[in-house]
């Protein structure tokens, strides 16, 4: 049997008077890639927030590796291993390519953080590691294409060593073959033991990647199973295309 | 980072035999230059590089002179153990500034930080005027040494030894994370990064390069008063010097306090009064103009320029393999 990475329980988060998430419980296990998908306003991206501390659960609790985290920071979230990419590319414009993955790469601690003074191999080898060439690693990334700032963002979160992945609609608007290249690498990732969650509006990039899916509606859990199953389940036919 | 050390070892040579050349009053000049540089500099650690920008700073700077005018003019405490005192005084008011950085950035933690600065401005004036001097402030203040040469050199000491370290550890990782935060500190955080961890030693830095700058200015002026410390002139001066210079570059700030101060001296011979700063106000605008990232980018393009040090692909990829 394999071990739970994450587990959700009950969680209910209120803006105002909505919910963004409602009573949501699922889980996700070592080694598996989980697509979470919805219609536009659905939660998904609360969802995430909510598992990297960046917003506060109102009730309910989350697990990693069996552990109740609801207490942790998001800085000591990334540490013990998960970490995020945004919706909408987040990269620090004023540095290159190298620098924006060393910020990932860097240790908690000012002392050792004082001492790194030049870009050191890892950065490179983690920015190669997603497709970039050397030229682009010293690119700004106002230089950068949709899908190079994408690529940039999962060079960054994986330089932070996670365990698990929180991808956030990482297929928008990139070009055909740029999805396919991206798809390849998450691939690959996954071989090397990476566990990952998935959302995305793109639900044929999607299918290939994912070995079971989670949707949700109004912040609740509506269906899940494999990619099959919940394109087939009519609340979800319902929830997407209305009644 | 090597490579830069000739260049700071030739920049302290021609700085230290500057009172061979100059007469006193020049000199004196100088001498307040180096303080602006450091309070410039100190602004630049924090909300240069940060981006929590500040306009209380003269809030730090005043704890730290009125600590030690006190301590030194009131309870005859000797000047070596009155400045440490000072200083130290100064780390904890800089972790009073630290406190609205936690919930508020931008302008309200602008304004926060302006707060502190007039609440001080009227307290010193109303709380215990028998000690702070009140209104009027304390004079005759025990000076540190006394000449314009040896001041002079103890400025110059002061505010290299803060430039070569500031702009070391600018150079370092630290650097980078304290830009970082500025750029996005949610996606620093989200590298793993406690940000509160980063942005208090940048507040503690700039409290404490702002408590030597304030003792030392203190006790070379030999007095302090309400309206000379927490006076919104003077809080500007700071500001612009590090705009103009070239925020989070830490040498820009140095480089815009010698040239307002510069500027500013150069024109009192020939303009008369008041009108020196409309002149003094449009040299400032057009700089800003031509080089809104300040003199600094512009020093570092001619520089760049010159030696020709455009990295090219083979040399990245051979000096990182």
């Amino acid at each position: 049997m394999t071990a739970r990475l994450l587990e959700l329980k009950s969680l209910t988060k209120k803006f105002g008077g909505i919910f963004a998430v409602y009573d949501l419980s699922f889980h996700v296990d070592e080694g598996e890639s989980l697509g979470l998908i919805g219609p536009n306003g659905s939660g998904k991206t609360t969802t995430f927030n909510l598992i990297m501390s960046e917003h506060k659960q109102d009730e309910g609790q989350i697990y990693f590796k069996g552990k109740e985290i609801s207490a942790y920071p998001t800085h000591e979230r990334v540490k013990i291993g998960i970490s995020r990419t945004y919706q909408i590319p987040r990269p620090f414009n004023d540095m290159t390519v190298t620098e924006n993955i060393r910020v990932g790469v860097m240790p908690d601690d000012i002392l050792r953080v004082m001492n790194m003074n030049s870009v050191s191999k890892k950065e490179r080898a983690i920015g190669k590691s997603v497709g970039f060439n050397a030229r682009q690693l010293q690119a700004h990334p106002n230089e950068l294409s949709m899908g190079d700032l994408r690529r940039l963002e999962l060079a960054r979160t994986i330089a932070t060593g996670p365990k698990l992945l929180l991808l956030d609609e990482v297929f928008a608007g990139l070009t055909a073959g740029e999805i396919a290249e991206l798809s390849e690498l998450l691939k690959e990732k996954k071989k090397e033991g990476l566990t990952y969650i998935i959302v995305s509006h793109d639900l044929k990039s999607l299918a290939p990647l994912v070995d079971r899916v989670v949707v949700v509606s109004f912040g609740q859990l509506i269906a899940q199973g494999s990619f099959e199953e919940v394109i087939a389940d009519e609340k979800v036919i319902e929830a997407y295309l209305g009644t | 980072m090597k490579k830069a050390l000739p260049w700071w070892l030739l920049f302290a040579v021609v700085m230290s035999t500057m009172p061979l050349l100059l007469s006193t009053g020049s000199l004196r000049i100088f001498i307040f230059a180096n303080f602006i540089a450091i309070f410039a500099m100190s602004w630049d650690i924090l909300s240069g590089y940060t981006g929590y920008i500040s306009f209380g700073h003269p809030f730090l700077i005043g704890t730290a002179g009125y600590t030690s005018a006190i301590l030194s003019h009131q309870y005859a405490v000797p000047l070596y153990a009155s400045m440490p005192l000072a200083i130290l005084l100064t780390l904890i008011a800089g972790s009073l500034f630290f406190f609205p950085a936690l919930r508020t950035r931008g302008t309200y933690f602008a304004l926060v930080t302006l707060a502190f600065m007039e609440v001080t401005y009227h307290l010193v004036q109303v709380v215990k005027p028998q000690i702070t001097g009140g209104s009027r402030g304390l004079t005759g203040l025990p000076l540190l040494i006394t000449g314009a040469v040896p001041n002079y050199y103890i400025s110059l000491f002061a505010m290299l030894l803060i430039a070569f370290g500031l702009w070391a550890l600018t150079r370092s990782g630290v650097g980078t994370v304290l830009s970082a935060i500025r750029m996005d500190e949610g996606a620093v955080k989200s590298a793993g990064l406690n940000t509160s961890k980063f942005k208090l030693f940048a507040f503690m830095l700039s409290a404490l390069v702002a408590g030597i700058g304030g003792v030392l200015y203190t006790h070379y002026l030999g007095s302090i008063s309400p309206r000379g410390m927490f006076d919104i002139n003077f809080l500007f001066t700071i500001l612009i010097a590090a705009l103009i210079g070239g925020e989070h570059t830490i040498l820009g700030p140095m480089m815009g306090a010698y040239f307002l101060t510069f500027l500013l001296e150069f024109l009192r011979p020939y303009i008369p009064g008041a009108w020196r700063y409309l002149i003094y106000g449009s040299i400032a605008l057009i700089v800003y103009m031509y080089a809104p990232k300040g003199l600094y980018t512009v020093v570092n393009a001619v520089g760049s320029r010159i030696q020709g040090n455009k990295m090219k692909d083979e040399e990245y990829d051979s000096q990182t393999a």
